[in-house]
């Protein structure tokens, strides 16, 4: 162990420690804008500079390691005029103009701009504002970029290359005219991103978000020729509160209803009820599979990013897919179908809007294969905002229950939120299809958590023990993928593009004050809690599924099942 | 009369033919122990800018373990007003090559690259020949000289960049990567080229190398002084008669001697209004400030650094202003757009310099440039970012009466 002293308090760290990490140990905050957990240190901003006593230089207390005796001052005299002039410096390149488009911005709430502003108390603000001149990047469905806002701390550089081993971003140009941008500069829409939407999480200003479906939907909701729909993803309800002012993890489920219903929606249905639907046609997909021995291993298709991401770098793999559609895109199938004619609604007056953690949902929403059966995607923040805006606070008002008719679900589609949930939710059911009789022990723990690669074997009968995976975070799909190619064998692995899960989504409410890795744990706690308060966990016991199959589609797989619920996937180029 | 000294300086030498490699031969001969023991005790300190001890260098990076180890000869030239280690590619290119090869045998490292600014196509071209040359006659290769020690060599140019002379910028460009700095630690000598400990020299600190093996290190300690040994080569420019490189013993003259009995006085004859003793990152010195002794130490007493050894010499009637955003505009050019005081500090500068339509600059303005200045100084994450306004803040530091309204310091 290495003793030092941080502003006069002696602290114990292992060898290896940096300061940033020391001083965080006692409670000390010393203010970051290009350091991020998990990444790579890129030691760019400066501002967490602090003074010590083996150098006349500031060091930057994220690429310093503690030495022992070492006496480092976070908050000195120098220190903070030092910070002061660097911040000055970061927010003249950033765009803050006379228009005051801070308040526009769509961050104003998480920007860690205005965090650290705070945090050192900056009182002064001498330097004119340097406007860049750049373009506005849309030339995608999912994430927009709006380069003059952006302060070039590398965090999406890093996250796209580190976490998700995608690489789309880059730094091109030098000195001030440094930017990020992509290949060739030609736009998030025109390279291999998968549309995870992980950059704008880690963007620290409004420099990347999504591509907003808000006005829309505001428009959809106030023409009264059209009958608004909405669907609420697994992972939204563990998360919408959280611009609220709620901690991460509250479950707002009957909430939320209750305010999309105040917004004016025209029924309020649930996701989940699709995810156990999804169970039902993958579940039946994965049995058939496994019994003749066909493109195995089976790996999952809910997760939008995922999928763009085996079409750029595994085409070749694409047989493998599941062909079930994600639960987003059953719902869009089935409210232009089954809803339309159960309710007596021409399909032309019906608006579908999603509510969605993910930024990739509205690019899968756009998919040539199924374009029109899911109009808009609002993610889990543009919905708070939507909520706000209609003067709703969230966490005062009284839960409300789903429409009934494609708003049941059971806790099994509850957990297609996590990492592993899908996999849970899929056992629990191929159990019953493969054997007849019930999975007796329904938490399966070996696939749960937030390690980045799981592996599980269920036995199911004296046949046949199932050897099952699970991925979350794109860097983990791609070992998972080349351990696969490998020869590793599975029947069935899960993926889900962002770490974590869909409680990490490229959608969700972004935290400033919780490190990332308590943000997910919080919202996983929330998911299976759920799953464990019901009284039906799976997803075959989900009467309205049931009532759907015996009016309308039959037997999971049937030819209308597939017409409706099945789809092909695209292999693509890598630029 | 201040003499020139001949050291590192000599007749043109760029025939394999004609050398023998002395040096190269008496370091085979010594073998690394004994070798950076003698390159210790000459107390040969880099001459890139830094001044870090050559000895101590070799000496931490012979102790690293790696699956390879590098050598690399920092040949990217750019400091403004420095132009000695062309001369030396130039006129003694195999006095830097047998430097090269010493350097590499004392660390134990079997694989180098020179890397020469783009701008430098004669050097490039000679340099080269060179080693083509060496190649062939088994001075590069496998078992060179038969000692057994196995060394190549490869030539990379830059590709433009002024901090790409920074060595971890530099070995982020041979890696084929932006040249940007790394952060340190791991410094080079742990984890640098492809992850594998590399040493980082510049082409003089090199050509000493192989003279102090030719020569002795005693007749290399023989020169300068107690804390500057030996002679160093100056790049003089500017407004002086005669614009040369010079070599010059440390301590045996001022910086106003070279200027007046080497480079034959300021044009015009008059004093110069000030002098940049060591390349455009160092702070400038006034016309009374030049009677300080040429060495490292003789240097930082009068208030600045040594640096490069490019002495650029300014008359008086050089207007400040012009000179001011000339500075500020290759500072923003070249910083490579990494760190933000660096970025941003340096555009800023020269923000405000362009925008500026008056002779004098308010408190305000001045207090400005102070206050980006430390940011800068003590906040940047490179060397070449550290002292990238340390003239300019000395210009206004040294020339109030001309630049601040009421000529006031605030």
């Amino acid at each position: 162990m290495i003793k030092l002293t941080i502003d006069n308090k002696e602290v114990e760290v292992e060898p290896g420690t940096t300061l940033l990490e020391a001083a965080e140990k006692i409670h000390i905050n010393i203010p970051t804008l290009c350091y991020e957990e998990d990444l790579s240190i890129f030691g760019g901003c400066r501002l967490c500079v602090v003074e010590t006593d083996s150098s006349d230089l500031l060091q930057p207390a994220c690429a310093t390691e503690a030495e022992e005796g070492m006496g480092v001052k976070t908050h000195s005299p120098r220190v903070r005029e030092v910070r002061q002039t660097l911040f000055e410096l970061i927010i003249a390149s950033h765009d803050i103009t006379c228009e005051l488009n801070c308040l526009t911005c769509q961050r104003k709430k998480s920007c860690e701009l205005r965090e650290v502003a705070e945090d050192i108390n900056i009182s002064r603000m001498r330097l004119e504002p340097i406007y860049q001149g750049r373009e506005k990047d849309y030339s995608s469905y999912s994430v927009a970029r709006e380069p003059n806002k952006c302060i070039t701390c590398d965090r999406c550089i890093r996250k796209c290359r580190e976490v998700q081993d995608v690489g789309i971003f880059a730094n091109s140009a030098r000195g001030p005219e440094t930017t990020v941008t992509t290949f060739q500069d030609k736009g998030l829409g025109n390279v291999e991103c998968t549309n995870c939407g992980q950059c704008v999480i880690s963007c620290p200003t409004g420099a990347l978000h999504e591509v907003y479906h808000m006005d829309e939907v505001w428009n959809a909701i106030y023409d009264d020729s059209k009958h608004v729909i909405v669907q609420t993803a697994p992972a939204v309800r563990v998360a919408i509160a959280e611009p609220f002012g709620a901690e991460p993890g509250t479950v707002a489920t009957g909430q939320m209803v209750e305010a999309l219903r105040r917004l004016g929606f025209d029924g309020v249905f649930d996701t989940n009820f699709t995810a156990d639907l999804t169970i039902m046609e993958e579940g039946t997909e994965v049995v058939e599979r496994i019994k003749n021995n066909e493109n195995l291993p089976v790996l999952t298709s809910c997760s939008p990013g995922w999928i763009k991401f085996i079409e750029h770098f595994y085409p070749e793999h694409l047989d493998n897919l599941s062909t079930a559609k994600s639960p987003q895109q059953m719902f869009g199938a089935l409210a232009r179908s089954y809803y339309a004619e159960t309710v007596g609604v021409d399909p032309e007056d019906l608006v579908v809007v999603s509510i969605m953690p993910c930024t990739a949902k509205k690019f899968e929403a756009r998919r040539p294969e199924m374009d029109g059966d899911v109009d808009y995607v609002l993610t889990t923040r543009e919905a708070a905002t939507m909520i706000k805006a209609a003067g709703i606070d969230i966490c005062q008002l009284e839960e409300a229950e789903y429409d009934q008719l494609m708003g049941v679900s059971t806790g099994a589609g509850d957990i297609f939120a996590a990492s592993g949930g899908v996999m849970e939710a899929a056992l629990r059911s191929a159990y019953n299809l493969i054997t007849g009789e019930e999975l007796e022990e329904l938490d399966i723990e070996p696939v749960r958590g937030l390690q980045g690669l799981k592996k599980a074997e269920v036995p199911v009968n004296s046949d046949l023990t199932l050897k099952v995976g699970v991925a979350h975070g794109l860097g983990n799909a791609r070992k998972m993928m080349e351990m696969i190619k490998d020869g590793e064998e599975f029947h069935f692995v899960e993926f889900m593009a962002c770490p974590g899960g869909c409680i990490g989504g490229g959608g969700q409410p972004i935290s400033p004050y919780l490190s990332r890795k308590e943000v997910l744990e919080r919202r996983r706690k929330g998911v299976y809690q759920i799953d464990s308060g019901k009284k039906l966990r799976r997803s075959h016991e989900n009467p309205m599924v049931q009532k759907l199959y015996e009016d309308y589609l039959g037997q999971p797989g049937s030819h209308k099942a597939h017409k409706l619920l099945h789809t092909e996937y695209t292999p693509r180029d890598i630029h | 009369m201040v003499k020139e000294v001949e050291f590192l300086k000599g007749p043109e030498l760029k025939n394999i033919e004609d050398y023998d490699f002395p040096g190269l031969h008496w370091a085979l001969s010594l073998g690394p122990d004994k070798l950076i023991k003698e390159i210790s005790e000459a107390r040969l300190l880099g001459r890139g800018g830094a001044g870090f001890p050559t000895g101590t260098k070799w000496d931490l990076a012979r102790q690293q373990k790696g699956d390879r180890k590098y050598f690399i000869c920092n040949a990217d030239e750019g400091e403004p007003g420095t132009y000695k280690d062309r001369y030396l590619m130039e006129q003694r290119p195999l006095k830097v090559l047998e430097g090269i090869i010493i350097g590499a045998y004392a660390v134990e490292a079997n694989h180098g690259f020179i890397y020469i600014r783009g701008e430098y196509s004669r050097p490039i071209k000679i340099m080269k020949n060179i080693i083509e040359e060496a190649r062939e006659a088994g001075v590069l290769g496998e078992n060179i000289f038969d000692s057994g020690f196995d060394f190549n060599l490869r030539l990379v140019r830059g590709a433009g960049a002024y901090v790409c002379g920074d060595e971890t910028a530099l070995i982020n460009s041979i890696e084929g990567k932006r040249g940007i700095s790394r952060i340190k630690p791991p410094y080079p000598i742990q984890k640098g080229l492809f992850d594998q400990p590399t040493v980082v020299n510049n082409v003089e600190s090199l050509a000493c190398a192989a003279e102090i093996l030719n020569k002795g290190a005693g007749e290399f300690a023989s020169y300068g002084t107690e804390n500057s040994r030996g002679t160093k080569l100056i790049s003089l420019s500017g407004d002086v008669n005669y614009a040369d490189i010079f070599e010059v013993e440390f301590g045996s003259c001022t910086l106003r001697e070279i200027i007046e009995d080497l480079a034959g006085g300021v044009k015009g004859g008059r004093e110069p209004k000030f002098v940049v003793p060591g390349g455009l990152s160092t702070a400038a010195l006034t016309a009374e400030e030049l009677d300080c002794k040429y060495s490292y130490e003789g240097i930082e007493e009068a208030g600045s650094s040594l640096g490069s050894g490019a002495i650029i010499v300014c008359r008086e009637s050089r207007d400040l202003v012009d000179i001011l955003l000339k500075v500020s505009r290759f500072y923003m050019d070249e910083t490579c757009g990494t760190c933000f005081p660096c970025r941003e500090g340096n555009r800023q500068i020269n923000h405000m310099l362009t925008q500026h339509r008056n002779r004098t600059f308010s408190r305000e303005e001045v207090e400005l440039v102070e206050d980006i200045g430390e940011a800068i100084a003590s906040a940047a994450r490179c060397g070449l970012g550290q002292t990238s306004l340390s003239l300019i803040s000395s210009i206004f530091d040294k020339f109030p009466h001309e630049l601040i309204e009421e000529g006031v310091r605030t």
